[in-house]
């Protein structure tokens, strides 16, 4: 179906065109006028038409040299778009000065995840990539108080070390497969390879926060501004997590065992990291920063199974199974771990402890029922989507007959709801603390909220991953 | 979506609506309640014309794998929907009387409107998991009506006590459906393997799939079920105790619907127990007998009229399974004739438990009949529509139990000189000896209640409640009397074909007339003259006997639960402790693990560079070991 009458090129660049057109528009304005509720209506407008155009267009299966437009890679871009959705307006609350700069880099940073999700190629794919770190690194720091420049700071250093390891993995990996694009692997010479395997897994490690990379996550989440935390543990988090699918199961045929061993280790090693961690964590940030570590742990079980999957020569249905398996948490992860940091942003104090929700029950019963229902999703209770997700990935595991995997996995969300109950607890049988405020207005609860129904709403139609598996064709072929 | 789905989203969706009215307006809990029941009688109704005509009612979605839900209404279905609806909307509008002053009634009607959509659910489920649920769905209401009055400990321990007792036979009915399901999906018989339209129409190709053995089997543990919810021998002893509830839900639940939910359940996957032969359905008919019998011995010796009434229910569920047994002389249409006693036996024992329920108001819920007396002359009404009451329950000639009851008596009598064998005698003459025993109880009750003279100041001071209260208990009487007249066209509705009503000798015929007599009597002789105050009757051999319930109370409590599961318990609760222990202890040392892992986290930037070294070295050691390079 086609929106507007516009070549089918320009089409499919038009979410690409939207959101960088707005983000140069802004910058404009901002020269003249300071108005946050302009900038971030344009930044809204723009994400969502964005969004309408990536959804709504109707996809060529001609695959470009350098982007490919095709329904799996529109997926993701559709999420990454909602991701930036999400936080458009939370921002605005804490935002004083240069607010022009916020958004176009919002924008900008949008734009990135964009161009990421339509290409195969790994040169693009590391610009786009690089292009996002860059406008995240400056929007971690942007709020100038001593723990988000601390944030920052600590996530600038660790992400130049990643962007080195990425640099040296890739020339590893042209080096023996003579190619960057991830579609036309063919000869595979094995000793730079299993180099250039080590090394990408470490660079772009570091942005999905595995163990042992995670550790500039706990303080970057912590000490950001709590939408821009929202935004580092959903969209950039989510694009690292599409880039390593892209790259681990079209970009090592060969390999399958030791992608298999590596990730297995790291999954593990980083779920049981993630959530024992978390059990003794005292401060809302941390603990969420924590269980977000820990949901990357699930997130990397898809690419032990694919490779499982894929050196005991199972049917691409098999693999296709897993990887949608992944989208849909992806997706369902943007809405539980996104929503549970702007429902932070009620709370007036910086670097929120256990004590500081207490009360929230009766002093908002609408944000602390959302927020429950989005932490009852992170914990994989039944009904919501947390479990939809779980449920579909461990399902996969075993589906591959890795179900030793899968009971491991299950042991991890067994624990995790140990702390998630915890913040549960505080917000409905604690007493309210006097010094602390809790803000009902509109602008804190309506995304929260939102956020929580669409959560229900996945969790209630369980089979929503029958609506994703055809998108994974484009991907693995069948 | 077809309307016939309002049959039981109407109570559903009105309980939350009357929750949340009752909580503004106590007295509009109980017109919504009604409301929506009506509504539910309304389309059974419309659905009745629509099956009476040829047609059957489905529609069915995939809920997962290949169980469905739906709904499914053929005649037996939707005759149970209309006995259903109807005696709940009439027992809905005498309890707004009767709950009048009550001050949780909201949360009576509630739980009353919620029960009654599972009931109907029960009748028109279109899957056998689907109709568990609903049959779980009731168990809990009965759970919460018994106990509805919670601040007696009585109200607590009756409802405990049933939820236990029939949970035994919901274990027994979920195990069978598994069986089943296993059974039926090995062999990859049918899209729809618990569909119950697939298992009555394919009950040959169950039988072959799953074998006799088997089959026979998992029609025990239906059975199984049956007893439970209809409190039949040996699961019959929580309905006595279930008596501690508001009158209104025992006339709702514990007389005219949810304990006949087990009979339902036999009669609706009634092909199963044929296919699982001969034996099977002498087993419904032997305990349906003895049960029969049984129940009504031990009436005889209550003195509580609602236990009273209630042992009359349990004996008369017995007349319907034991109905159910009798395949060989009437084939498929023993359902028609066990749900002919059904539908009669909720009109009368409804209006009876209401009148009772009258009574007890006046009374002020003093329930000991020897303490009643001469209540004829001062509550004239009531005690007339017990005597309607009674006259039916005792089947008088041409009130409706004289035709649903007796002939089940004479089909059992042919049940015997059709097998010749002695064996199959035993049914008749439990039957028979049951149906003397319903006499005695029901005129005992009666004569105590109504003649003679008060035997106390209540019962001296009790007065009629407002006519208009008694109107719905006057409509069941009416149909009570009247009921009979359909019996003809109910069989043939129910059916599905032209069912004859086999002759018998006229000697068989008359022996429960006999009975009658008899009954009536000695009765009078004992009750209506006073001479029982004179006798020492509880000296009889015998009375202890019956008095303490055949002992089974006992043997439930005192040997079953104290001296098994108690001990066993125990031993599970001090192993359960210790686990509990090492538990806490696991978690205290995990917890210290997590803070010791997050020591690393430092926040020196330089240190997680150390830190990724060394895992990294760790990581790599590890996957080489383990054969990745």
């Amino acid at each position: 179906m086609t929106l507007i009458a516009v070549p089918g090129w320009l089409e499919s660049i038009l979410p690409m065109i939207f959101v960088g057109f707005a983000g140069f528009l802004i910058l404009a304005i901002g020269m003249k006028v300071d108005s946050g509720k302009a900038f971030s209506s344009i930044t809204f407008v723009a994400l969502a038409l964005s969004l309408v155009s990536v959804v709504w267009q109707s996809y060529d299966p001609v695959a470009g040299s350098l982007v490919t437009f095709n329904p799996f890679n529109a997926y993701f871009a559709a999420i990454l778009i909602i991701s930036s959705l999400f936080v458009t307006f939370p921002a605005l609350r804490n935002l004083t000065e240069r607010r022009d700069i916020f958004y176009s880099l919002l924008l900008f940073v949008t734009l990135g995840m964009l161009v990421a999700s339509f290409t195969m190629n790994l040169v693009v794919m590391f610009v786009a990539f690089e292009a996002v770190s860059i406008g995240t690194y400056v929007m971690a720091g942007f709020h100038k108080t001593r723990r988000a420049l601390e944030a920052s700071a600590k996530y600038f250093f660790t992400g130049a070390v990643s962007t080195g390891f990425i640099v040296i993995g890739l020339s590893y990996y042209f080096q023996a497969t003579g190619t960057f694009d991830l579609t036309a692997v063919t000869i595979v010479s094995r000793i730079p390879l299993l180099t250039a395997l080590a090394f990408l897994i470490i660079g772009f490690g570091f942005k999905l926060a595995i163990f042992p990379m995670h550790q500039w996550a706990i303080d970057t989440y912590d000490g950001s501004e709590n939408s821009v935390s929202a935004l580092l543990s959903t969209g950039s988090k989510i694009l690292a997590f599409m880039i390593m699918l892209k790259l681990f199961v079209v970009g090592f045929p060969l390999l399958g065992q030791s992608v298999f061993i590596f990730f297995t280790i790291l999954a593990i090693l980083t779920m049981t990291y993630g959530n024992i961690s978390a059990l003794s964590e005292t401060r809302l940030k941390r603990l969420l920063a924590y269980s977000s570590v820990a949901q990357a742990g699930y997130m990397i079980l898809v690419f032990s199974a694919v490779a499982y999957a894929q050196y005991n020569g199972m049917s691409a249905g098999y693999i296709q199974f897993i990887v949608a398996a992944g989208m849909l948490y992806s997706l369902i992860y943007i809405f539980m771990k996104g929503g549970a940091f702007l429902a932070l942003n009620s709370i007036g104090k910086e670097n929120p402890g256990l004590e500081d929700i207490s009360g929230m029950g009766t002093r908002s019963p609408a944000l602390a029922l959302s927020f429950t229902v989005l932490l009852l999703a992170l914990a994989g209770i039944p009904l919501t989507g947390g479990f939809t997700a779980k449920a579909w990935l461990f399902l996969s595991l075993i589906n591959v007959k890795l179900w030793w995997l899968a009971v491991i996995a299950i042991l991890n969300s067994a624990i995790s709801v140990f702390y998630y109950f915890r913040v549960i607890s505080y917000m409905y049988r604690k007493e309210p603390l006097s010094g602390v405020i809790i803000s009902t207005e509109k602008s804190v609860i309506v995304p929260v909220a939102l956020a929580a129904a669409i959560v229900v709403a996945l969790g209630i139609y369980f089979y929503v991953i029958y609506f994703i598996l055809p998108f994974v064709g484009f991907l693995v072929g069948g | 979506m077809i309307i016939q789905w309002l049959i039981v989203l109407a109570p559903l969706i009105a309980a939350p609506i009357t929750l949340a009215a009752g909580k503004w307006k106590r007295n509009l809990a109980g017109i919504i309640a009604s409301l929506s029941i009506g509504i539910s009688l309304a389309i059974s109704g419309i659905t009745y014309f629509g099956v009476s005509s040829g047609s059957t009612y489905q529609e069915q979605f995939t809920w997962f794998s290949n169980v469905s839900y739906g709904i499914y209404i053929d005649p037996l279905a939707v005759t149970m929907a209309l006995m259903v609806s109807f005696v709940s909307l009439m027992i809905h509008l005498f309890a707004m009387y009767y709950m009048g002053k009550d001050p949780n009634r909201h949360v009576y009607f509630v739980e009353t409107s919620l029960f009654t959509a599972g009931m109907l659910g029960i009748a028109v489920s279109s899957n056998l998991l689907e109709f568990f649920m609903f049959w779980e769905l009731v168990g809990l209401c009965s759970y919460l009506l018994i106990g509805f009055w919670f601040f007696k400990p009585n109200a607590t321990a009756a409802a405990k006590k049933a939820f236990i007792v029939t949970r035994v036979g919901d274990l027994l009915f979920l195990i069978g459906i598994v069986a089943l399901y296993e059974g039926i999906t090995t062999s990859a018989l049918s899209a729809d393997p618990l569909g119950i339209q697939y298992l009555i129409t394919h009950s040959s190709a169950v039988l072959a799939a799953l074998g006799s053995t088997k089959l026979f089997f998992v029609t025990v543990m239906l059975l199984g079920g049956a007893i439970g919810k209809s409190s039949q021998f040996p699961l019959h002893v929580w309905i006595p105790d279930a008596m501690e509830g508001p009158t209104t839900v025992s006339a709702l639940i514990h007389a005219a619907t949810m304990v006949t939910a087990g009979i339902y359940l036999v009669a609706r996957v009634y092909p199963l127990f044929v296919a699982a032969g001969p034996d099977m359905l002498y087993i419904l008919a032997i305990l349906g007998a003895f049960t029969a019998f049984m129940a009504g011995t031990m009436g005889i010796v209550m003195n509580d009229i609602k236990r009273i009434l209630a042992y009359s229910t349990i004996s008369q569920l017995g007349y319907m399974l034991s109905a159910l047994g009798l395949f060989s002389i009437y084939g498929s249409a023993a359902v028609g004739i066990s749900l002919y006693h059904l539908v009669s036996h909720a009109f009368f024992k409804a209006m009876l438990f209401m009148s009772a329920g009258a009574i007890l108001i006046a009374l002020m819920d003093l329930r000991d009949v020897r303490q009643m007396g001469g209540l004829w002359k001062k509550m004239p009404v009531t005690v007339t529509l017990l005597f309607i009451g009674s006259i039916t329950l005792a089947a008088v000639p041409f009130t409706s139990a004289y035709f649903s009851k007796d002939t089940i008596i004479s089909a059992s009598w042919l049940y015997y000189s059709g097998n010749g064998s002695i064996m199959y005698a035993l049914p008749w003459f439990l039957l028979e000896l049951g149906s003397l025993m319903t006499v005695l109880y029901t005129f005992r009750m009666f004569f105590l209640v109504a003649i003679g003279k008060p035997r106390s100041f209540l019962a001296e001071h009790a007065r009629d409640p407002p006519l208009v209260a008694l109107i719905p208990v006057a409509i069941l009487g009416f149909f009570s009397l009247v009921f009979g007249v359909f019996q003809g066209s109910f069989y043939n509705f129910v059916s599905g074909f032209s069912v004859s009503v086999k002759p018998v000798p006229l000697e068989i015929e008359l022996i429960p007339l006999l009975m009658l007599v008899l009954g009536v009597a000695v009765a009078y002789l004992i009750y209506g003259t006073g001479a029982w105050s004179r006798l020492k009757l509880s000296r009889l051999p015998g009375y202890k006997f019956l008095k303490n319930k055949y002992y089974l109370d006992r043997l439930y409590t005192n040997v079953i639960a104290e001296r098994g599961i108690l001990p066993l318990s125990g031993a599970f609760g001090s192993f359960e402790d210790s686990y509990n222990t090492a538990n806490v202890r696991a978690g205290r040392g995990v917890l210290s693990f997590g803070s010791l892992l997050r020591k690393l986290q430092s926040g020196i930037v330089e240190n997680y560079f150390l830190v990724i070294i060394v895992a990294f070295s760790i990581i790599f050691v590890l996957v080489d070991l383990m054969g990745g390079f």
